[in-house]
């Protein structure tokens, strides 16, 4: 393509430039929301991803749920008491579409991986979690970090810290005050960046709420008994 | 004794073949079915193409001299190669007696390696808090407003953009790369433009974090209505060292290549149509021909020649109406899943409905369906309305 002669309509030769030329303007003013994928909590690259978590699967498949299809205010009312926290702002509300993927081994149920967002200080988190069928993390994962900390963040090392735990652990962390009483495994994961507390708290609240969705959607609640209210 | 009218004459001879019968109006329905969503589809990418552009808020677009093709496939991969423009263009253009404002534009696009897991690419707007918000009129804010600023670390997060990163008013977002922190003053309601996943920041502010002072990526031109914007368009043309892209010319482009495209599946639509019309032909001609007893003694007991014809073209237009009723029903019943399926063929496609199915189109479908009836059903009905009583009678004897 010529990149120094004005291409006017029309003009012989250069009307295919020119189409070119309006097609591709086109798609820079009018197709620039493609930067930014569909918002939502869905793995970028499914087949990829369940390989990468769950080496052993054959195949999965993915569900998709929400607070409101599934029991509405009350149902909200139980996970915000579960959780220790309300849902808050514009986007952690009960409507929110959860994905949930059931991982499969032949035709052997082996796990499930689920994902969810996460106001952090200066942008959003996507925290995924692969589990077991009790319930137990076996990989944790952020797909989205936006953070002064996300290199830290980001390390094996950090993410490798909430491998064995459950939502019977977590019940015991609160996500408001950040404590744990009585101190248990929850308090021995360690913040990468100190100087980033508010998305460590954030990364942990995430877990919580992911365990305490999957545990209501997808487990039938075994972990309701172990809740103290 | 009860008298029947021709019309349950008619429709009784259809309920006789049912099969065959469905089987007709089945084939005119898929043609009817088509046409209509042909029709309203041409009608609604128009009307979405039309309400996209207007919301741009301008109908001239100047631009660095470079190829956006390439610029827009750099920006999609990793930001690199954007091309630029010295803001004294903005001034000139201004002063042009028929620009009504202009308003400048910087755009600047990140990787920020922390989106998913491989990174991904940010894009943020430098622009002018004086005259960009007049032009862009019609955009809704969600939450709090426009910065009023020219040089502010401030910024309006599109609808996408603050549901991803979880940003509203209030919050602060840091500038991948650069790990400038910026507070956000403004989230924008979907607009279902390129506007949802943009942020939104003061033009100095832009020029400043990402070292390109004075620097442009494009000038958006609001003519006055008075304005001969052809006679416009050719003096911007003859501008150095930018390229200027109407909109107009844009809109008329890509019409230009669906209406080629369309071309083709109104081809396909005329052959399904005459190949249901010929469905009809043949049905009823066959009908007809097994009726050729039944015909003549009709005629015998005193029937006309035009009450034969009559009774043989009302069967036709009766399957041709059915065939339309049910088409249009089906067309409206699918226009969304049709608007899907269109939506994700073609490469651009504007973000209001694509299938635009209203009453006139619904009236003009089922006139043209009974044409096609009243055209089909002469040949079957003149064939049945000359037979002759004795012939038909001796030649069933016969057979």
């Amino acid at each position: 393509m010529n990149a120094t002669t004005n291409v006017r309509p029309g003009s012989g030769a250069g009307s295919n430039t020119w189409r070119m030329f309006l097609l591709a303007t086109a798609g820079l003013i009018l197709a620039a929301a493609a930067l930014y994928a569909a918002v939502g909590c869905d793995l970028n690259d499914p087949d990829r991803d369940v390989k990468r978590l769950f080496p052993e699967s054959t195949g999965y498949k993915t569900l998709y749920v929400s607070i409101t299809k599934r029991g509405g205010e009350e149902l909200l009312r139980k996970i915000e008491a579960r959780l220790g926290d309300t849902f808050k702002g514009l986007f952690e509300t009960a409507d929110v579409p959860y994905t949930m993927y059931e991982i499969y081994k032949g035709a052997d149920l082996v796990g499930y991986i689920h994902g969810v967002n996460q106001k952090g200080t200066y942008g959003g988190l996507q925290v995924f979690l692969a589990l077991d069928l009790r319930g137990v993390i076996r990989g944790f994962y952020f797909q989205k970090l936006t953070s002064r900390a996300a290199k830290a963040f980001r390390d094996p090392a950090f993410g490798s810290q909430f491998l064995g735990l459950s939502l019977e652990d977590f019940y015991r962390y609160d996500v408001v005050t950040g404590k744990e009483d009585p101190v248990g495994p929850v308090s021995r994961i360690k913040n990468s960046d100190p100087a980033s507390e508010q998305d460590f708290r954030a990364a942990l609240r995430a877990t919580k709420k992911n365990l305490v969705l999957v545990d209501e959607f997808l487990l039938g609640n075994p972990h309701l008994k172990f809740f103290k209210g | 004794m009860k008298k029947i009218s021709v019309f349950e004459v008619a429709y009784k001879n259809l309920l006789r073949k049912k099969t065959r019968s469905l089987l007709t109006v089945l084939g005119i329905a898929m043609a009817a079915w088509v046409l209509v969503s042909l029709f309203g589809f041409n009608k609604g990418y128009e009307t979405s193409l039309n309400k996209d552009i207007d919301n741009l808020g301008f109908q001239m677009l100047v631009v660095a001299k470079g190829c956006p093709y390439e610029a827009a496939t750099l920006m999609l991969k990793g930001g690199t190669g954007l091309k630029y423009m010295k803001e004294e263009i903005a001034s000139a253009v201004a002063a042009e007696p028929e620009v009504e404002g202009v308003t400048a534009m910087l755009m600047q696009v990140v990787f920020d390696p922390n989106k998913g897991e491989s990174g991904g690419i940010s894009a943020f707007l430098g622009v002018d808090p004086a005259s960009f918000p007049k032009m862009k009129s019609a955009l809704p804010f969600k939450s709090g407003g426009w910065f009023k600023e020219l040089e502010t670390f401030e910024a309006v997060f599109g609808y996408e953009v603050a549901e991803l990163e979880q940003r509203e008013v209030g919050d602060l977002y840091l500038i991948p790369e650069k790990e400038v922190e910026v507070k956000v003053v403004g989230v924008l309601e979907r607009t279902g433009t390129q506007d949802d996943g943009t942020i939104f920041l003061p033009i100095r502010t832009v020029q400043r974090v990402f070292a390109v002072p004075g620097e442009l990526t494009a000038i958006g031109i609001k003519v006055k209505k008075e304005a001969d914007i052809k006679a416009f368009e050719d003096k911007m043309y003859k501008l150095p060292d930018v390229q200027v892209v109407s909109l107009t010319q844009v809109k008329t482009t890509i019409m230009t290549l669906v209406s080629t495209a369309r071309v083709m599946v109104f081809s396909i639509a005329l052959i399904a149509i005459l190949i249901a019309m010929m469905g009809v032909i043949n049905t009823v001609l066959m009908s007809v021909m097994e009726r050729r007893q039944e015909i003549g003694i009709l005629k015998s007991m005193g029937a006309m020649a035009l009450d034969v014809f009559k009774l043989v073209w009302l069967e036709t237009i009766i399957l041709c109406v059915s065939g339309g009723l049910i088409g249009t029903a089906l067309a409206l019943l699918t226009a969304r899943l049709t608007d899907l399926l269109v939506r994700n063929l073609l490469p651009y496609s504007p973000s209001g409905g694509l299938v635009a199915i209203d009453l006139p189109l619904v009236l003009m479908t089922l006139g043209v369906v009974t044409a096609i009836g009243l055209a089909s059903g002469i040949y079957p009905s003149w064939k049945a309305a000359r037979m002759r009583p004795l012939d038909t009678i001796r030649s069933e004897g016969e057979s």
